[in-house]
């Protein structure tokens, strides 16, 4: 095996299969990226194109049954897909960790918040129970909680959407894992609290060294805050490239779609959004060609019978996969 | 918390003074003239009259029930017209039989539904949770007085345990192991049908419980399953467990009554079918009320555990 110590994350092929009582579901179909340490990546596409599947596929917290995980995550060289639940666990925490979506479901509702997070420190790194309850207030305190003393035995019920899911990133830097998978961290809050639970993330990645991952629907919150962005649809990258140029010159006209469809401080108000015509395809049934060709205008024969392979762009490492691509244009759009 | 037991104790207050006016309303409710019953058919008038008058029984119906509330609340419930001797001594000596079997039956059924249940959950459908739960139907349809002839066959009459059979109650002071054998088999048969509710509540209330999105978060911080299944998806599946528990226990006291009868067990039950065969009204009375308020009793326990369990409850 080899060891490349710049590369945090290697994914290669990764397919995650579920088989349900209508056929197989291919949620995330052969999808393969590279991640260095001290990076942020963003995981971009609509619901349904398989972003979460993908994170929790990567951190092999996928259920046991009625699930077929196929080619290779290498966590800082140890490969993930086949690995035993004890040999996963022992990385969980520490090497990787997850955000959840929801905060008002990610934590337990019967158990204090803050034994929630010592737990952790005292199960993962022997930690004593005083030892612990200091190092959780800490993590509390670091998270921007006021009063964690007092937090610390609140119960999730007694607290906010935007004080839990501090809690939960509180749990999930417990141990100083070295990437941090944020599964739309903000998707559950309100604007305001989202844009403070953002700014928090990006700060703690640069203070504890740490790689995040960044899932999310929505384009504003990755243009500022990823180095990369991956644009996803159907279970498969569909371009994938530095976050300037996938805004600047992307040549998807999916990612076209996606920028489209999010609102821009620079409109006018009262302007209307566009909407990308149609839904998502049913995985269940999906066709040899490209995925997005039904809801694509640029779609053509070849589209709907061949599907397209990511091919390299101009510049190093941007790739995008479509027969009929935008046309290379020096446009300048504003973030 | 505290508002919400003292509304609870209010509430328990209210429904003990209920109990109590319908228990002292039980014996008006009786046919016939309860002096007949005490002076036997052929009394004189006038003896019967004297009677009435020294029971009390020509004052408002009201006033009679301050001077029986009262006496109750210092421990006495009167005496037995037919045996001559203190209800609340005849209780006292029974109700230790009843709370034995109960507790023996109740820690039976959760130390085997607990464990049980928790590994059929964390493999719904595998061969322990299929013979499960097709076992724990077969066993609910079978009535206890059924169970208890059974295992009378097989366990006492063919294996010949000392003590199990029906007229063997030894008393816990006189030897303790054969006190134990004496009350395994209701103990047992009682069991059974608390293990089938609690199993079953339980199972699929960790079911519901596993597919939280909090479990795969505690998945995630690297627990063990045996740490994620017993600190995390136990406490917020065992509302209901409780619940049922509360409310099955009320129901366990019948079957036990049920099982006493059979064994000739001289707990509460044996002493109230005795009773009611006899016309011993105070008795009959004094047992209802005590039974009665335990039974509210236990509940408002269960509902005060359910509280510590889930903080959720009184906060709302």
């Amino acid at each position: 095996m080899s060891f490349d110590n710049k590369k945090l994350l290697a994914v290669k092929d990764l397919a995650t299969t579920f088989h349900t009582a209508g056929g197989d579901l291919p949620a995330v179909g052969g999808v393969s990226f590279d991640m260095e340490s001290n990076q942020t990546i963003g995981i971009v596409g609509e619901s349904g194109s398989g972003k979460t599947v993908l994170s929790r596929t990567i951190m092999g917290l996928q259920q046991r049954t009625n699930v077929t995980v196929t080619g290779s995550v290498l966590l800082s060289g140890f490969e993930m897909v086949g690995a035993s639940e004890d040999e996963k666990r022992e990385r969980w925490g520490t090497e990787v960790a997850m955000i959840f979506q929801d905060p008002m479901t990610s934590l337990n509702p019967v158990m204090k918040v803050g034994k929630q997070i010592d737990e952790t420190l005292r199960v993962r790194l022997g930690m004593s129970k005083a030892d612990a309850k200091a190092r959780a207030i800490e993590l509390l305190e670091l998270v921007g909680i006021p009063s964690p003393q007092y937090r610390y035995d609140a119960y999730p019920g007694q607290l906010s959407g935007g004080m839990r899911q501090r809690v939960v990133i509180a749990i999930s830097l417990a141990c100083s894992p070295k990437l941090l998978l944020a599964d739309e961290p903000t998707t559950g809050l309100d604007v305001t609290i989202q844009a403070q639970i953002l700014n928090l993330l990006e700060e703690l990645k640069e203070r504890l060294e740490m790689s995040v991952i960044l899932v999310t629907h929505d384009l504003g919150v990755v243009a500022t805050r990823t180095s990369r962005i991956i644009v996803m649809y159907a279970g498969r990258i569909v371009e994938i490239g530095s976050t300037r140029e996938v805004f600047a010159h992307h040549r998807m006209p999916y990612t076209r779609a996606l920028l489209e469809s999010s609102p821009k401080v620079s409109n006018a108000s009262h302007t209307r959004l566009t909407t990308i015509p149609g839904r998502p395809p049913n995985l269940l049934k999906l066709t040899q060609g490209c995925s997005f060709a039904p809801r694509c205008s640029y779609a053509t024969e070849k589209c709907h019978v061949d599907r397209p392979e990511l091919e390299a762009a101009d510049e190093p490492g941007h790739m995008f996969a479509c027969w009929n691509p935008l046309p290379k244009t020096r446009r300048t759009v504003k973030k | 918390m505290l508002r919400y037991v003292l509304r609870r104790i209010v509430m328990l207050i209210a429904i003990c003074f209920i109990i109590s006016v319908g228990s002292f309303y039980l014996i008006h409710l009786l046919p016939g003239n309860i002096t007949t019953v005490i002076e036997g058919p052929g009394a004189s008038p006038e003896n019967q009259a004297k009677l009435y008058k020294l029971l009390g029984l020509n004052k408002p119906i009201y006033q009679q029930y301050f001077v029986w509330i009262g006496n109750v609340l210092r421990g006495n419930l009167g005496t037995s017209f037919i045996s001559q001797t203190s209800v609340a001594s005849t209780i006292r000596a029974a109700l230790p039989i009843d709370l034995e079997i109960m507790f023996l039956s109740q820690i039976l059924a959760f130390a085997t539904a607990i464990p049980i249940a928790m590994r059929s959950a964390r493999k719904p459908d595998g061969w322990l949770d299929r013979t499960f739960s097709a076992g724990s139907f077969t066993l609910l349809s079978v009535p206890t007085f059924i169970v208890i002839v059974l295992m009378v066959l097989f366990i006492s009459v063919k294996l010949g345990v000392p003590h199990t059979g029906p007229s063997s109650y030894v008393s816990f002071s006189q030897d303790w192991i054969g006190n134990l054998e004496s009350l395994a088999l209701p103990a047992v048969a009682l069991a059974i049908g608390s293990f089938v509710v609690y199993y079953r509540v339980l199972r699929s209330d960790l079911i519901a419980t596993l597919q939280e999105e909090f479990i795969t978060m505690a998945r995630s911080k690297g627990l063990s399953q045996r740490r994620i299944m017993w600190r995390h998806a136990f406490r917020p599946s065992s509302v209901a467990l409780l619940g049922a528990a509360g409310v099955n226990i009320g129901g366990l006291l019948a079957s036990g009554f049920v099982v006493q009868y059979l064994l000739n067990i001289p707990g509460l039950g044996y002493t109230l079918i005795s009773a009611i065969n006899m016309s011993d009204y105070l008795l009959v009375q004094g047992i209802v009320l005590v039974v009665s308020v335990g039974v509210v009793l236990i509940n408002f326990i269960f509902d005060f555990i359910i509280n510590i369990v889930d903080p959720r409850i009184s906060r709302e």
